[in-house]
């Protein structure tokens, strides 16, 4: 059990997301901030803390009008918006604040194709693809640098040392479709077969583009409050039973020396650690699949099944909906996309209050949201309070 | 400064006060790493403290060039104008054998992809892209007893 006061999700929001939203910054932090006050009943005045990676917490609580602002927290290379979640949690354990805003807002990238052809010369992740200094004089003239590279490394590692095979993670592509085909929020909703996964195209092999979240405009908001607030809303209350930061080394992930066992292995073990749950008693997880290795190595890392095992667990049908353990019920971040996370969090609460319509799994009462791989991860696991 | 649309420009590595050294054993086909003078780990990329023993007596020293393949991915789609007409190519991670651990990132050249798996013994070559322009990529060697 997490130590200081209980903790509760109450408010989920999210802005109109598409891969062109033709919305500013602002846009998506206002109807995402507005959307999770409507669903938790609470109103701005209520909050009196901001956290955000994406954008700038205090001119995010200026514009809301969210004063006074007695915490604030924002991370950039961070666990997306698990780094958020668990802070925000973080500050409401400890009294710092009593009802915090924890934010995500991307601004779609410009493609790849784009960005080497300098159409987004002047977009920041262009300047980082192209950037030969510091770290980054060691990737770019080697032609590294790219995420899907690094993935696709971690891909290949996983396969040579276990003998894991592209069907492997076709079968968890496939089945996180079929769970976006109940999900009206959801882009991507036509199911598809592993045949389909093995035609599209690489981007980085064994990384195909499947493999990949999608890339959009979004703004996600999730609300935190005491478990005593909690309690005077509407809403079905979900608590924050464990929650976990980890980072294992620093920001470079193509020289990280072991691939296979990455931060989720200690995120895992801080959670079990700070609970009476075990692995058994989870209902659902909602694990961050911004390539598909990295849902294999949380599954593998929070022991719901063994090191080298995911792929197996997946072709037994486990991870769908009516298995032992739904995973990414939402269809994950490669369907509903690129909320960097929030979107696992949401999920997971979703799921607990009972909210998901079709993709309901049966009586959850216990779920686990997490984000990120390689040097930092992060999580929590929720209940049905 | 003049450059012509042909040509794409070359994805420079910008030295500076702390990595100069491994580039200079490039120019000179060798490769060198950062080791600390004070407990004797290598360290990669270059720092300006040791992680292991905090010392700030650091050098590079040349090493054997002799490695491990750790991971590869194949590079199908290019992320900077000079590599787009250079696809496929095998990025890969290697571990140097001088100690357990010590990463390092480059490609891999002369080897077919279906001859690729983990643990194949490789070795340094340096491999001239353009004039201004040489990196230390690895190729297969033979098995060392």
């Amino acid at each position: 059990m997490a130590t200081g006061q209980r903790v509760a999700i109450v408010g989920l929001g999210y802005s109109h997301v598409a891969r062109n939203s033709g919305l500013t910054v602002n846009d998506h932090v206002i109807q995402a901030t507005k959307a999770a006050l409507a669903d938790s009943g609470l109103t701005m005045h209520d909050i009196d803390g901001v956290t955000s990676v994406g954008t700038e917490p205090l001119n995010d609580a200026w514009l809301l009008g969210i004063e006074p602002v007695n915490w604030w927290a924002s991370g950039m290379m961070a666990p997306a918006f698990s780094y958020s979640a668990v802070q925000a949690i973080a500050a409401i354990a400890s009294g710092f604040c009593h009802t915090a805003l924890a934010l995500r807002v991307i601004q779609q990238q410009p493609s790849s194709s784009a960005l080497v052809k300098g159409a987004g010369a002047n977009h920041p992740m262009t300047s980082m693809l192209h950037a030969a200094a510091g770290d980054r004089q060691f990737l770019t003239p080697f032609g590294a640098g790219s995420p899907v590279q690094w993935a696709g490394m971690f891909t290949q590692r996983y396969m040579s040392q276990f003998g894991a095979t592209e069907e492997d993670f076709g079968r968890h592509v496939v089945t996180q479709r079929y769970h976006a085909s109940m999900n009206d929020e959801a882009i991507f909703r036509d199911p598809i077969t592993l045949d389909d996964y093995l035609a599209a195209r690489y981007v980085s092999k064994p990384l195909r583009i499947l493999d990949c979240d999608y890339p959009v405009d979004s703004g996600s908001a999730v609300i935190f409050t005491t478990e005593e607030r909690a309690r005077d809303l509407d809403q079905p209350v979900v608590l924050v039973d464990s929650y976990a930061l980890t980072a294992v080394r620093d920001l470079n992930f193509e020289i990280m020396s072991d691939m296979v066992h990455t931060a989720p292995v200690a995120t895992a073990k801080s959670l079990w650690e700070r609970t009476d749950l075990t692995p058994g008693d989870v209902d659902t997880a909602q694990l961050y699949d911004g390539f598909s290795i990295i849902v294999f190595q949380w599954l593998e890392a929070l022991g719901f099944c063994g090191e080298g095992e995911a792929g197996a667990f997946v072709a037994e049908g486990n991870t769908r909906l009516g298995g032992s353990l739904p995973v990414n019920t939402d269809g994950g971040a490669c369907n509903v996309g690129r909320r960097h996370g929030a979107n696992f969090c949401i999920e997971a609460t979703r799921q607990l209050r009972g909210q998901c319509g079709e993709r309901q799994v049966d009586s959850a009462e216990v779920a686990v949201f997490t984000n990120a791989v390689g040097p930092f991860a992060a999580g929590a696991i929720l209940t049905r309070g | 400064m003049t450059t012509t649309p042909e040509s794409p420009p070359l994805p420079m590595p910008q030295p500076d006060a702390t990595t100069q050294f491994f580039w200079d054993g490039v120019a000179k086909h060798e490769l060198w790493i950062q080791r600390c003078q004070s407990c004797g780990h290598y360290l990669h990329y270059p720092k300006v403290l040791c992680r292991f023993c905090q010392s700030d007596d650091l050098a590079g020293e040349r090493v054997s060039g002799r490695a491990a393949l750790y991971t590869w991915t194949i590079a199908v789609q290019p992320f900077h104008p000079f590599y787009v007409d250079r696809v496929p190519y095998i990025v890969a991670t290697v571990e140097l054998v001088e100690q357990p651990g010590l990463m390092f990132m480059s490609q891999v050249v002369d080897c077919a992809e279906e001859d690729l798996r983990i643990g194949m013994p490789l070795e340094v070559v340096f491999v001239e892209l353009a004039p201004e322009l040489t990196l230390p990529f690895f190729r297969p060697a033979a098995e060392v007893s």
